[in-house]
């Protein structure tokens, strides 16, 4: 009996052992596998979609993919079937993920060596992922079919450097947005401001209109924006860029953010909130807080303000003509006004792009020819045509590519033409890519907005600093970081 | 003579005495996978600049950095201010709810040792989300609504260099004693009734027996309460992580939370890795001196 259970400890150990080990193992990930020669073979797929190395021989493409719109993951069976019926010789697996997951899943597959062959992220993240070099460059692989179905603009945010790291999914505009009845009430020409845009002084004097005071507590304030955190950053960078500074780096790569425009900026974010257009606990209010003082009616505009937010105003707005108890609380019925962000110190209006799309990753293994073009083959099909149409009508979203557009044509989206035209100026005077930015340069500039930019301005919109202390923390340790002759003086 | 010491090996691995050695590789394995192989692996990797697809040799230059960083100072400033002022409170308040649930019948301890373990059950982060909801920065948050009815004006709790950090020490008060409660109501169970008996003879008041008999006996918990507590706080993160990220101004940037940042956002883990054994030799500093100090008379 004593053998018998002595064997049966033996066993157990020695299997949770191998189990354990088994876990750890850093081999096995499908890159690693696809890594491995494969016999060519003639490609089915259409030859406007096929990429150069093309092969006949089974393969797997794995993804992983967040919540991009409301149904997206509902539809990843269909999918995989769609990519299967296109390449039958081509499987893709399709690993969801939460947007609070996405980042760090992803970076944990990055830094162990074995990432999935596509995820979608934001472009702003491949400069990270590029100086590890676990990014797969594409360009030598996409067709220029492929190429040439993308509008220009948005496939220059998935490059860095010479390389093209994957396909963007949609250019979305960082704007604001506003409560039409409110702005009308304020006396706001909101369709004028739509097609011309605002001075920072007309917007100021806008913004002081819709403030809504109740003895000394103000009911309404005329702006609020999500600054708590992160956040924080979003705001000053969609403002400095109507300031003269469209990017951190000047042409000739200086530092952009120590010129005096920056400070002026600096000057006017305390300023609207001395006014009392914005709350002074602005520091603390986050993404859902202002969302929720849209719709509630306690401030006038509202930012960052997306495309989507159209819908989502929409859908509240029926919740409350059907006397659906699941209405945000206390909301009222809200027209969603897309607005553009005020221009300062006389500088040309340059809005805040945001670019998502499906980057291509590489193992620790040098991919092959033939799976590289399949990883190519699947980015492309999750980038464009019915995929992209579906998603980007969700989403709100201009469509980037022809074969997207094609597949929208007999799509329904119940869209604000002025709101759709409004966004149409924004992106035509987007913020263009820098893919010219070294990423050391690119890396140094994320910590320096990341260790002191974001502090600061989170003590500055907490009227701890003033915009002058900020200005010089943030001047200080650009040079410190780029050198005298790396930052701009004027 | 090599078949006795045959014999012999037979009859230790045939013995009961056998099976603790199975379980005992088996735990030793779980450790030296989980606990020393990732502790020997950051020693190297803190001399390296590490990349997925190969690392570099940098020396020192991970230390160099960390200690010529002035956010690594503030952040170990501000643990030390944390820790002080969460461990000492949260000790003396959970040894006053044991007190004060001491003298109830079994069930009725239990009930409250269960309720005040919830808290330990639930998940940060659902914790923290109701946390962010009772410091909402406008007047209808439920904290400035208690300030309101005293004619305070409303408090830009997180948001605040002033009061970001004290919102973090109040939420480490009003939360997570389950443990320690429960070790100290053990400790004090454990207390022979005899002592309390001689005590009233004498006429001692509730103080004093407070004072010479439960503190004397509960000395070695509180140490390791006070030990495991410190250790605990110097490596708190997800409080700062998922409140205030840090800000505003690094006012509540911790070791562990900057050790994160630069391991998962800046993927510079030859410098997390510097930081975090930077933090473990603080950390077996602090609790070196508080048995020196305070285990001097300490019997186990």
């Amino acid at each position: 009996m004593a053998k018998k259970r002595l064997t049966l400890a033996s066993v157990l150990a020695f299997t949770l052992s191998v189990s354990a080990l088994t876990g750890c193992s850093s081999g096995g990930g499908d890159n690693e596998k696809n890594a491995s020669p494969s016999p060519s073979g003639s490609a089915s797929a259409p030859a406007s979609s096929g990429a150069s190395g093309e092969s006949g021989a089974k393969d797997t493409i794995t993804a992983l993919l967040p919540p991009v719109s409301a149904t997206y993951q509902d539809n990843f069976e269909q999918m995989a079937k769609d990519f299967n019926a296109l390449y039958p010789n081509l499987t893709l697996k399709i690993e969801p993920a939460s947007w609070e997951d996405m980042t760090q899943k992803l970076d944990t597959q990055v830094n162990a060596g074995s990432p999935p062959d596509i995820a979608f992220i934001g472009s702003d993240g491949i400069s990270k992922y590029v100086q590890q070099g676990m990014l797969m460059d594409i360009s030598d692989t996409a067709t220029p079919e492929m190429i040439a179905d993308y509008e220009p603009a948005p496939l220059e945010y998935m490059k860095n450097g010479k390389g093209l790291y994957g396909f963007p999914a949609y250019m979305e505009i960082h704007a604001i947005g506003g409560n039409k009845q409110f702005l009308e009430e304020a006396g706001i020409d909101w369709k004028n401001v739509q097609k011309n845009g605002w001075t920072y002084d007309e917007f100021r004097e806008a913004i002081k209109k819709g403030v809504v005071k109740e003895g000394d507590k103000t009911k309404r304030y005329g702006f609020v924006f999500a600054t708590a955190g992160v956040a924080s950053k979003d705001y000053l960078n969609i403002l400095v860029k109507n300031a003269g500074m469209p990017s951190a780096f000047t042409k000739d790569l200086k530092y952009a953010y120590t010129s005096k425009n920056y400070l002026e900026v600096l000057k006017d974010v305390r300023q609207l909130i001395d006014d009392g257009s914005m709350p002074k606990e602005l520091s603390s209010i986050d993404a859902g807080k202002r969302w929720n003082m849209f719709l509630t009616g306690q401030t006038m505009i509202t930012g960052k303000g997306l495309a989507t937010f159209e819908n989502s105003a929409n859908k509240n707005n029926s919740k409350i003509d059907a006397n659906d108890g699941s209405a945000v609380e206390g909301s009222i019925k809200a027209d969603y006004i897309v607005l553009p962000v005020p221009s300062f110190l006389g500088q040309p209006a340059v809005s805040t792009p945001a670019v998502d799309g499906y980057v291509t990753f590489r193992g620790k293994k040098e991919p092959t020819a033939e799976h590289k073009a399949n990883v190519v083959k699947a980015a492309y099909f999750l980038a464009s045509g019915k995929i992209a149409a579906q998603t980007n009508n969700e989403l709100f979203v201009a469509h980037i590519t022809k074969t997207g557009k094609e597949a929208a044509a007999s799509m329904t989206v119940n869209r604000n033409p002025d709101n759709q035209a409004a966004v149409e100026v924004l992106l035509s005077h987007a913020a263009p890519a820098r893919p010219d930015i070294p990423t050391e340069l690119g890396a140094k500039a994320i910590k320096l907005e990341d260790e002191v930019i974001i502090p600061k301005l989170q003590a500055l919109l907490a009227n701890e600093i003033k915009p002058e202390d900020m200005y010089e923390a943030v001047k200080s340790a650009a040079i410190k970081e780029f050198g005298q002759d790396g930052v701009v003086t004027d | 003579m090599a078949r006795l010491a045959r014999t012999n090996k037979r009859r230790i691995f045939h013995a009961d005495g056998a099976w603790a050695y199975g379980f005992i590789a088996v735990a030793l394995l779980v450790y030296a996978m989980f606990t020393a192989y990732p502790v020997v692996s950051a020693f190297f990797i803190s001399f390296q600049e590490y990349k997925p697809l190969g690392s570099v040799y940098v020396g020192l230059d991970n230390y160099k950095n960390t200690f010529g960083e002035s956010l690594f100072w503030k952040s170990i400033r501000n643990t030390i201010v944390y820790t002080a002022l969460t461990v000492p409170i949260s000790l003396l308040i959970s040894f006053a709810i044991a007190i004060l649930i001491l003298p109830f019948k079994k069930r009725l301890q239990t009930a409250f040792k269960a309720i005040y373990y919830l808290p330990a059950v639930a998940s940060g982060v659902a914790m923290s989300v109701v946390w962010l909801w009772i410091y909402d920065p406008l007047p209808s948050g439920l904290m400035n609504r208690l300030l309101d009815v005293f004619g305070i004006p409303n408090q830009n709790w997180l948001g605040s260099s002033a009061t970001s950090m004290f919102s973090l020490v109040l939420m480490a008060w009003l939360s997570s004693h389950g443990t320690s409660i429960i070790i100290y109501l053990a400790a004090l169970l454990g207390i022979d009734n005899s002592y309390y008996e001689a005590a009233d003879l004498d006429g001692a008041s509730f103080f004093q027996k407070l004072w010479h008999i439960v503190l004397p006996f509960l000395k070695p918990t509180t140490l390791f309460l006070l030990v495991t507590g410190v250790i605990g706080s110097f490596q708190v993160f997800q409080n700062a992580y998922l409140m205030t990220g840090g800000g505003p101004d690094n006012a509540t940037t911790m070791v562990g939370l900057l050790i994160f940042n630069n391991a998962f956002k800046y993927f510079e883990y030859g410098e997390a890795a510097a930081q975090s054994l930077v933090l473990a030799l603080i950390i077996a500093i602090v609790s070196y001196f508080q048995f020196r100090f305070l285990g001097k008379d300490v019997e186990y």
